[in-house]
């Protein structure tokens, strides 16, 4: 799909003198649909050895972004040879935390990120942290990614993008995906992850253009998607030829 | 007074909030971000221990009258409490002050996030899939012609979605594209305008004093 594929192109040409940020907005409810969209961002970026920063405007995200950054940094340094390969914490990506109110990390990260995180997740100094002496602030910045379940990306439209002219890009569910098509078309978003299918699209993107293998939840997750909308729709069609039926009699 | 000061403080911080946008002079953004980075960080810090203190009076009132299922208050207060205080004394892995492990038995923050927030989570979420099942079978009916237009771009955006459909029928996917990138858009572009022109003028109504109903009371 175009909007899967334009945020994956973008990503994929962002200088490597630029970072990620991987804003992890979801609760644990969503994460089945929305996990593997970080997964893949994590491993798409680590691949392209561009520095990545993770951060939550929620609570309950932090759990899940610590998880996800301790999957994919388990799977590329199980197969790294060298230093090189390896991907190191405070080098190669940093996990920021949460910080509250949201318009705190939204506004501030446009001047100082160290600023506004003055201790990473862990209790480190983020002045201290290799990565963070070159990523400074949003001009350092390549793109935002903000996948949530609700429309936490669209404050970093309305406020980190309107201010700065950071780039932004999404991940929700299918659910509430075509509500922001708007943003998508007018190019304040500039790629759409939708749902589970968007999910296993930029998983099918990353390890076609890349070869690697690892586990593709959404992937492996679009055969019950498969089964529940055939479902769905035989039960409103058997529906619908009831009360047709009931109607005529 | 009791009214008034808060009607100020409201106008005053707004009025400050919308300056700080259109401004640029050093003095307003410095003003503005150390304002925004230590005021704004401490008001909600407080806000943090409001909104414990609430719900432990609140529990604490529902055990006291033994209103109905004011068990489950217990639970409640005893999750809140034991898990603060994993999280406070054992660090994130469980390596802090108190380590949170007994053998091959860890209890820290990030398992007990992993093994039982998560699997709640989803399976509260999960029960959706029952009632959505039961709207498909009971409410969603042809009854009207634009009844029938929204079942099949339902069932257009549905099958797209399905990988074996697509591939059978790949003109499927550009339809369905072209359903999201279209009329879709058209229609929340419309609404997206009734509800800024509205969060506009309340927003402004509460600056000025003329809605009060986030003030409480009577």
């Amino acid at each position: 799909m175009k909007p899967v594929k334009s945020l994956f192109d973008y990503i994929d040409k962002i200088p490597k003198d630029k970072a990620l940020l991987i804003s992890v907005d979801y609760t644990p409810d969503t994460e089945a649909e929305l996990q593997p969209m970080t997964i893949a961002l994590l491993r798409h970026a680590f691949c392209r050895k561009i520095k990545v920063g993770v951060l939550t405007l929620t609570l309950l995200g932090l759990g899940l972004a610590e998880d996800a950054l301790r999957v994919v940094t388990k799977e590329f340094n199980e197969k790294a040879i060298n230093n090189e390969d390896s991907i190191i914490y405070g080098r190669d990506y940093v996990f920021l935390g949460w910080q509250t109110p949201p318009l705190v990390p939204l506004l501030g990260m446009g001047e100082s990120i160290t600023k506004v995180f003055p201790v990473d997740y862990y209790g480190n100094r983020t002045d201290t942290l290799p990565l963070l002496k070159e990523i400074k602030n949003y001009r350092d910045v390549g793109i935002v990614v903000s996948i949530s379940g609700s429309a936490i990306p669209m404050w970093y439209v309305t406020y980190a993008q309107t201010t700065f002219g950071v780039k932004v890009g999404a991940g929700f569910t299918a659910v509430s995906a075509a509500d922001y098509y708007p943003y998508l078309n007018s190019g304040q978003l500039t790629g759409l992850l939708a749902g589970m299918r968007g999910g296993a699209e930029y998983e099918e993107l990353v390890e076609e253009n890349f070869k690697i293998k690892g586990r593709r939840k959404a992937t492996e997750a679009m055969s019950a998607q498969t089964t529940a909308h055939l479902t769905i729709i035989l039960l409103i069609i058997l529906g619908n030829f009831i009360y047709f039926y009931k109607k005529k009699k | 007074m009791k009214v008034k000061l808060p009607l100020v403080i409201c106008l005053i911080m707004g009025i400050m909030g919308m300056v700080a946008y259109y401004v640029p002079h050093k003095i307003i953004q410095d003003f503005d971000n150390e304002w925004r980075n230590t005021a704004l960080r401490i008001i909600f810090a407080f806000s943090l221990a409001l909104g414990v203190g609430s719900i432990i009076r609140h529990h604490l009132e529902k055990i006291k009258r033994k209103r109905e299922f004011f068990k489950y208050s217990y639970v409640t207060l005893i999750s809140l409490f034991l898990t603060a205080f994993i999280g406070l004394f054992g660090g994130i892995d469980g390596k802090g002050l108190i380590k949170m492990q007994i053998g091959k038995f860890n209890f820290d923050i990030q398992t007990i996030y992993v093994n039982m927030a998560i699997p709640l989570g989803a399976t509260m979420f999960s029960l959706l899939a029952y009632f959505m099942a039961s709207a498909a079978f009971r409410a969603f009916r042809a009854r009207n012609f634009e009844a029938v237009l929204l079942l099949i771009a339902a069932f257009i955006v549905m099958l797209a979605s399905v990988p074996p459909i697509a591939r059978l029928l790949p003109k499927l996917l550009y339809i369905s594209e072209w359903i999201l990138d279209v009329p879709n858009t058209a229609a929340k572009r419309g609404m997206l305008f009734g509800i800024t022109l509205g969060v506009l003028s309340t927003s402004l109504k509460i600056l000025l004093g003329i809605e009060r109903g986030w003030l409480g009371g009577k």
